[in-house]
């Protein structure tokens, strides 16, 4: 007989996430959830650029620095992966634009003065970064954020978390990036439904997933339009203005983490590229153009 | 050009498998867990001054801590302990007064006491969605007392699990029967129970504080009397109310941990102390935690304790000199380190206690002179596998 499925739901990450697995005994789901929600609250409380003091934040605060700051390895080798974004996506990928982000007020609806732009792309650069043996050198005016990568590697870790816990089928969504813990009772996929970007949460595609995970990008969630143009908060640290790609991608990849990567430098590539960038990629994906079409292998 | 986008899923696939929530298995969850540890607990000898005559040596106890912890199937766990102690030493057998007038002690026998206590008890635990049950059962024995004791709790997490309130009833049996009761006129068997009841709330406040405060009524009737003593005669019930706080704060930038306590205890025999303590739980890394504590105690004296033991009163009247029972004031300190190598932890513990009329709060008008001071130091293993 199939074990029920169990359903929890929490708030990390400024994300609403869910876990889903089946299992025989409440109180071991339960326990289950509570453990990978701690896991969660832990990433968040060491990555988030929200949280006055968190490991990111005080890496933030030691920009300038003369003697830098002591980095663990879970955070070295984070910084190791947006790297290799970095250098993969041409620099379009960088972790170092935290600067840029807050300039761009999406809120206000408002175009910032070129001179600001021009200031943030000064202080943005991955290869501004230092190492001095395991102490990180920020140069002053930097700012790192982890978008695009830390949650993607929660829902890894999350879903590892719960595998090694004894649970070999559930599910985890983490404010919409996917990590499959194990599939469906007889081997079954889960079928993960990807919403509209722009309207009532329509679905646009949908994608079984079986193992691995599933990582979405868009403009969707902040953007502003400006004499007639449309302004996304994916912003091209190449030129410090927002992106004009695709405007929505999400990529299926043996880990969220990848799919995260993948589908977040496809948005910051033109158009063109992007489709280019994911076809060649070979994973599974769906994507939304500019003109609200959507495409990627059927 | 169109080789690249694939190395490039390559190369983010490499650094990604690499990341330690992907890459390295998180530890097996801790299955079931061995400790043992061993201390020596050692009263100072008296000086000549607070017993002019006989023996000066008090109690000298090594102790011997067995404990097993294991999952049973999803829900159950199960709960041994076993401890052994070897006793040696005297206690305070009666007081009188010095020529210059002051309290004097005499201890018990020119040869000192040598017993050993043995116990054994078993719990376990059910786990329930929002929290659990749990019962324990116990034995105790020694060469003139033995204890029956079992107890029964329950917890539940409210509020997101970020509130805990648990509550617990035990109840215990003892029996007394000194030994050489014929050649001391002692009596010869004795029995006296204790039920109680406690309730205990925490409160996670926020990520790096949590308080929990407990209250406690404990209710003991039968002999209450120390046999040993010459002259020693208590009511025979007894009410004891404790309320217990407790806040624990993580210092991030020092990776420490603050933890202060204040305990409110008060009997009915007319003893009421207040007990503050904190220690430091400094982390060196992942596997050295240094842990300084100190801790200050004051205490009022029972409504019928005496320091120098009445022998004209009736034998009916309420009368003890047992220094437990006066008015005092004690500090100790104490530092333990713990360090963590592979699945062993090692604790070693070091204490200093300080018993004296002087340390209190309040004026004493009848000083004890046996107050206690003694050294406790401890080695602990625990094993996890």
């Amino acid at each position: 007989m199939t074990p029920p499925l169990r359903h929890f739901s929490f708030n990390a990450m400024g994300s609403h996430c869910e876990i889903q697995f089946f299992d025989d005994s409440r109180i071991y789901a339960k326990r289950l959830a509570k453990k990978l929600a701690d896991e969660a609250s832990r990433l968040e409380n060491k990555y988030s650029r929200f949280k006055s003091d968190s490991f990111l934040s005080q890496i933030n605060a030691q920009a300038g620095a003369k003697n830098g700051i002591e980095i663990d390895q879970e955070t070295k080798l984070l910084f190791d992966h947006a790297l290799t974004c970095y250098e993969q996506s041409e620099g379009l990928f960088d972790i170092t634009s935290g600067r840029l982000s807050r300039i761009w007020n999406f809120k206000g609806g408002q175009i910032p003065d070129q001179k600001l732009i021009a200031s943030a792309l000064n202080n943005t650069g991955f290869e501004k970064l230092s190492w001095h043996q395991s102490k990180l050198l920020i140069p002053e005016g930097m700012e790192i954020d982890f978008g695009g990568i830390v949650k993607e590697y929660a829902a890894d870790s999350l879903a590892r978390l719960a595998r090694t816990s004894g649970c070999n089928s559930g599910l985890l969504n983490l404010g919409g990036d996917f990590s499959v813990i194990g599939p469906m009772p007889e081997q079954k996929s889960w079928p993960i439904g990807i919403t509209q970007p722009d309207s009532t949460g329509s679905i646009m595609a949908t994608v079984n997933l079986s193992n691995g995970g599933l990582a979405s990008s868009g403009d969707y969630e902040r953007f502003f339009f400006f004499e007639g143009e449309r302004y996304s908060h994916i912003l091209n640290p190449t030129t410090g203005w927002p992106s004009k790609g695709l405007r929505a991608v999400s990529v299926a990849s043996h880990l969220c983490t990848v799919a995260g990567s993948m589908a977040s430098i496809a948005m910051l590539k033109s158009e063109s590229d992007g489709i280019q960038w994911l076809t060649d990629s070979g994973l599974p994906h769906v994507y939304m153009k500019q003109d609200g079409s959507i495409g990627g292998p059927s | 050009m169109k080789a690249k986008p694939s190395r490039s899923l390559l190369a983010i696939s490499t650094t990604a498998l690499a990341l330690p929530g992907i890459a390295i298995a998180d530890a097996p969850p801790v299955n079931s867990s061995l400790s043992y540890q061993v201390s020596n607990y050692k009263e100072d000898n008296l000086t000549r001054e607070e017993s002019p005559f006989g023996d000066l040596g008090r109690y000298d106890i090594d102790v011997h801590q067995f404990q097993f912890i294991s999952p049973i199937g999803r829900n159950f766990s199960l709960q041994v302990d076993a401890n052994y102690e070897d006793l040696s030493g005297a206690s305070p057998w009666f007081t009188t007064l010095s020529p210059s007038g002051s309290p004097i002690v005499n201890l018990s026998g020119a040869s000192g006491i040598e017993d050993s206590r043995s116990e054994l008890s078993v719990g376990t635990r059910y786990y329930l969605e929002n929290g659990s049950i749990g019962g324990n059962i116990g034995y105790s024995e020694e060469n003139d007392y033995r204890a029956t004791y079992g107890g029964i709790s329950a917890e539940r997490h409210f509020n997101n699990d970020l509130t805990t309130v648990s509550i617990s009833l035990s109840y215990s049996s003892d029996d007394i029967f000194p030994t050489d009761a014929e050649i001391f006129n002692r009596v010869i068997s004795e029995d006296k129970s204790s039920t109680s009841a406690a309730i205990n709330i925490s409160q996670i406040i926020n990520q790096v504080s949590t308080f929990q405060t407990a209250f406690s009524i404990t209710e003991q009737s039968g002999f209450l009397t120390d046999p040993y003593k010459l002259i020693d005669t208590r009511p025979d019930n007894k009410t004891q109310i404790a309320w217990s706080n407790s806040y624990r704060r993580y210092i991030r930038g020092s990776n420490a941990a603050w933890h202060v306590n204040y305990r409110f205890y008060h009997d009915d025999f007319g003893v009421t102390s207040h007990t503050a303590d904190m220690s430091w739980h400094q982390n060196f890394g992942n596997t050295i935690q240094v842990i300084p504590m100190l801790r200050y105690y004051n205490q009022s004296a029972a409504d019928f304790f005496t320091n120098v033991d009445d022998f004209s009163r009736p034998a009916t009247d309420f009368q003890s000199s047992d220094y437990r029972l006066s008015a005092f004031g004690a500090i100790s300190a104490g530092l333990t380190i713990k360090t963590t190598v592979g699945d062993w932890d090692a604790t070693v513990t070091g204490e200093r206690y300080l018993a004296n009329e002087k340390y209190s709060a309040f004026s004493v008008s009848q000083p004890s002179a046996a107050l206690v001071r003694y050294f406790r130091v401890s080695l602990g293993l625990d094993f996890s596998f």
